[in-house]
């Protein structure tokens, strides 16, 4: 079926997620909690638009046809593009005047609570974001915004050291009780998928500290590359019963080449 | 003739030493033997709240109807020696003309209301399933369980009933919608997390009429195809709880729940989950998530929980109050029901009537009762008779509605229209002591604290919004506050998550368009006109101003 989004058409699956239709169309919808390994957070709301449904005029195709809506008056409302399924035929403002308020305060708001992060001050920029000189600006150098991206990330990879911790305004992402979590491997995929580079991760030498928690790095034989942490690859062996990587990917990579060099002879 | 003294053993009375009082009438009464052949067999029965909870302990003599109020345990043997004789009259409510009042229903409290949720709680021994039965419980089920799905939904969509916890869904479009996934198995749920300030009308329910939610659990189970259901009851609720866990072992046993409800080989098993601790987990998809097992964040409602719900399987969510209308539906019929009420708001609906009123306390009304006869008429006006000033409704996500909105109708859409909500039925009723900045602060607190904290706009909208009426408050305020405030409701109420950030701006909102000269009198004066605001009182340095309480930061000061 076919959404309009900004006035330009784009055939669709239904059930498909507003924003990865647009993405594919090459349409630009900030987002900040979105990760298309991890979907479904719908927590930063930063992608929300005006969705029109049920107008009588899009009355083609199947979805239009069938659309719950089809008889009634049309409605816009707003929604997360990021967990909207579309199910019927619709038409999509990301840019409307109602949109782009909300997106500004919203950007606002992020910008008081996360001062540091550079990426919430350039998306303020971008979208114009006002002032927000009443806004009671969090001290220190946060970054995080709360998307909870890192703590499904963790939990998805099955270990599960961090989540969020309070509610509210209290609300924050750590350890149990703050503590160096006993089963966090630092593999780092927390800091990796995180949108605002909130989660420090420091290397020192053969030492990797992240989360309060120091681990050891192994390197790889051939280039001395780091390929992960020593607990890392211990933990993997045990579940998966894979053997600790020698070598990086890059020079895994390498070696692989030189082997079938040398047995085709090239 | 035999007799039963009701003694009221809701949580408020057995808080003001109702069991002593049930336990001192047993002793006296068994002093009294001679006396049965006079008089018949007198039986002390604890039975749910009356609703009139500041006037606590009540005990009430059947069938004589008489009424006592604060009773202590040394009442008893007066008590006891009244029956079949004179009353006692210094234990009986007086009017507002200072008359004594025999008869419940004579009670200015009690005498507009019209009990249908209600009905038994007061009458019957909650932990007592032949109590039930013996006043037509479970007969509605019976009935039910003659009919098909398709007719059970039909007479409660014909009822008009709309779901009492706030939102208004129409119940039976709900139903509808879950019977018609074909997927299994299904679930029911009962949301008896209750967590409005001021609410207790679920509370009430649970544990004084457990049975009779039960049933409408189970009409609602027979209609959609479920055969597992939960009650998801608030974690202070220990009374409810146990009346509830006993009420299903109880059923069970009898053969009216389990695997085959009352023999027809259809199953259901309910079971009691005792709530998170959280405000947010009254949120139907929260309460879901902290069932399963999860942090009670909500999701978002694109897919209905009808369709996917609980464990994602079709899932038909209710209030208490909701389940608690089905067995009269089923069993009186729809349009009977609808009757009562207003044209789109049927029924009747229960109000914690609370705050600055003479008679605070549980009140069951028609819909479209105005808020003047509920807060003049029932609660007998303002304490002091000082003016009144706002009547907070619905909670925290509610709004304040003001003197001349006062002739409004109750109902779903009336209070909407107005920014306010009727919300779960909480009442909240102030005079012109109480400052409305103060109460829209309080309420924002309280919901910067209970947010799950998930949704940004809510999260850091709550947050910046309490800062700014925290300024307001302590004499920090500033031209442009109240448009800041404005920008970040309209954010909160588009953007948000759920419906809890969605009508978090509603106590902010009504208060700034129904009493902005008290912020700006606040914001430009630096006065407090309800006197309560701390720093704008003059009562900081010198300690000659007025403050009009001595409530910490935490209460809401009304």
């Amino acid at each position: 079926m076919i959404v309009t989004i900004d006035g330009k058409e784009v055939s669709c699956e239904r059930g498909e997620y507003l924003l990865d239709i647009a993405t594919r169309a090459g349409i630009r919808i900030a987002s900040l909690c979105h990760h298309e390994g991890l979907q479904g957070q719908g927590c930063c709301r930063l992608c929300t638009v005006e969705v029109e449904t049920g107008r009588g005029d899009t009355g083609r195709g199947e979805g239009a046809q069938s659309g719950s809506f089809s008889d009634k008056k049309p409605r816009r409302e707003i929604v997360a593009a990021c967990i909207y399924p579309v199910e019927a035929e619709c038409v999509v403002y990301t840019d409307s005047e109602r949109v782009r308020r909300n997106r500004g305060i919203l950007l606002a708001l992020l910008r008081a609570s996360a001062p540091a992060s550079e990426e919430i001050a350039e998306l303020c920029r971008e979208f114009g974001a006002p002032d927000g000189a009443r806004y009671e600006v969090q001290s220190g150098d946060g970054k995080c915004i709360l998307c909870g991206l890192c703590a499904k990330a963790c939990q998805t990879l099955g270990t599960g050291a961090i989540s969020s911790v309070g509610r509210g305004t209290a609300k924050k992402i750590s350890t149990p009780y703050d503590e160096p979590a006993t089963v966090c491997v630092g593999c780092g995929s927390c800091a990796a998928v995180c949108p605002t580079g909130a989660i420090e991760v420091a290397e020192d030498g053969d030492e990797r500290t992240i989360w309060n928690k120091t681990l050891t790095l192994t390197r790889c034989s051939r280039c001395g590359a780091v390929t992960g942490t020593a607990f890392e690859h211990y933990r993997a062996s045990v579940h998966a019963g894979t053997e600790p990587p020698d070598l990086c990917p890059d020079c895994r990579r390498k070696a692989m080449t030189d082997t079938m060099a040398k047995t085709f002879g090239v | 003739m035999n007799r039963s003294i009701l003694v009221c053993c809701g949580t408020g009375c057995i808080a003001n030493g109702s069991l002593a009082v049930a336990d001192a009438l047993r002793v006296a009464l068994a002093g009294t033997d001679v006396a049965v052949e006079a008089t018949g067999e007198t039986e002390v029965k604890e039975t749910g709240c009356n609703g009139f909870c500041e006037n606590g302990p009540i005990l009430r003599v059947m069938p004589d109807d008489i009424s006592y109020y604060k009773v202590k345990p040394e009442d008893a043997a007066d008590i006891a020696a009244s029956i079949g004789a004179e009353p006692l009259e210094r234990l009986l409510y007086r009017d507002d003309n200072d008359k004594p009042v025999l008869r419940q229903a004579d009670n200015p409290f009690y005498a507009p209301q019209h009990k249908i949720v209600l009905r038994n709680i007061g009458q019957i021994d909650p932990q007592s399933i032949a109590d039930y039965t013996d006043c037509g419980g479970y007969r509605a089920l019976e009935r039910a369980l003659q009919m098909t799905p398709e007719a059970i939904i039909s007479e409660v969509e014909a009822s008009g009933l709309r779901g009492r916890g706030g939102a208004g869904y129409p119940t039976g479009s709900k139903w509808r919608a879950a019977m018609q996934y074909g997927e299994y198995p299904k679930y029911v749920i009962c949301n008896g997390d209750e967590g409005d300030p001021g609410a207790f009308m679920d509370r009430s329910t649970l544990e004084g009429d457990p049975h009779c939610v039960l049933e409408g659990m189970a009409i609602c189970a027979l209609a959609i195809g479920a055969q597992e259901g939960f009650l998801y009851i608030r974690d202070e609720y220990e009374l409810a709880l146990k009346h509830v866990t006993k009420a299903i072992r109880d059923a069970e046993e009898a053969g009216i729940l389990g695997d085959s409800i009352m023999g027809s080989g259809k199953k259901l098993r309910l079971a009691a989950v005792r709530g998170g601790g959280a405000f947010v987990c009254g949120e139907s998809t929260a309460l879901m998530a902290s069932i399963e097992g999860r942090v009670g964040e909500p999701r978002a409602k694109y897919v209905r929980s009808a369709q996917r719900g609980l464990w994602d399987k079709p899932t038909v969510l209710n209030n208490v109050e909701t389940f608690a209308n089905i067995p009269v539906i089923i069993g009186g019929g729809g349009e009977n029901f609808a009757l009562l009420g207003t044209d789109s708001s049927k029924g009747t609906k229960v109000f914690a009537l609370v705050g600055k009123v003479k008679r605070t306390g549980l009140v069951e009304v028609p819909m479209g009762v105005t808020l003047r006869r509920l807060i003049f008429d029932i609660g007998g006006g303002i304490v002091g008779d000082r003016p009144f000033k706002a009547v907070q409704t619905g909670g925290p996500s509610g709004g304040c509605i003001p003197e001349k909105l006062l002739d409004l109708p109750v109902d779903f859409d009336t209070l909407t229209d107005y920014g306010a909500m009727m919300g779960s039925g909480g009442m909240i009723v102030m005079d012109d002591r109480s400052c409305m900045v103060e109460v829209a602060r309080y309420y924002t607190n309280f919901l910067a604290e209970e947010s799950c904290g998930k949704c940004a706009p809510c999260r850091e909208g709550l947050r910046q919004m309490l800062s700014i009426l925290t300024g307001i408050c302590e004499g920090r305020g500033l031209p442009g506050d109240l448009e800041a405030l404005e920008e970040i409701c309209a954010l909160l109420i588009d953007s948000s998550l759920c419906a809890l950030g969605k009508t978090a701006a509603n106590p902010v909102l009504t208060t700034i368009e129904h009493f902005r000269d008290e912020y700006n009198a606040h914001i430009l004066e630096k006065r407090c006109p309800g006197g309560v605001c701390r720093e704008l009182t003059g009562s900081k340095k010198d300690g000659t101003g007025v403050t009009s309480s001595k409530a910490g930061k935490g209460d809401l000061r009304v």
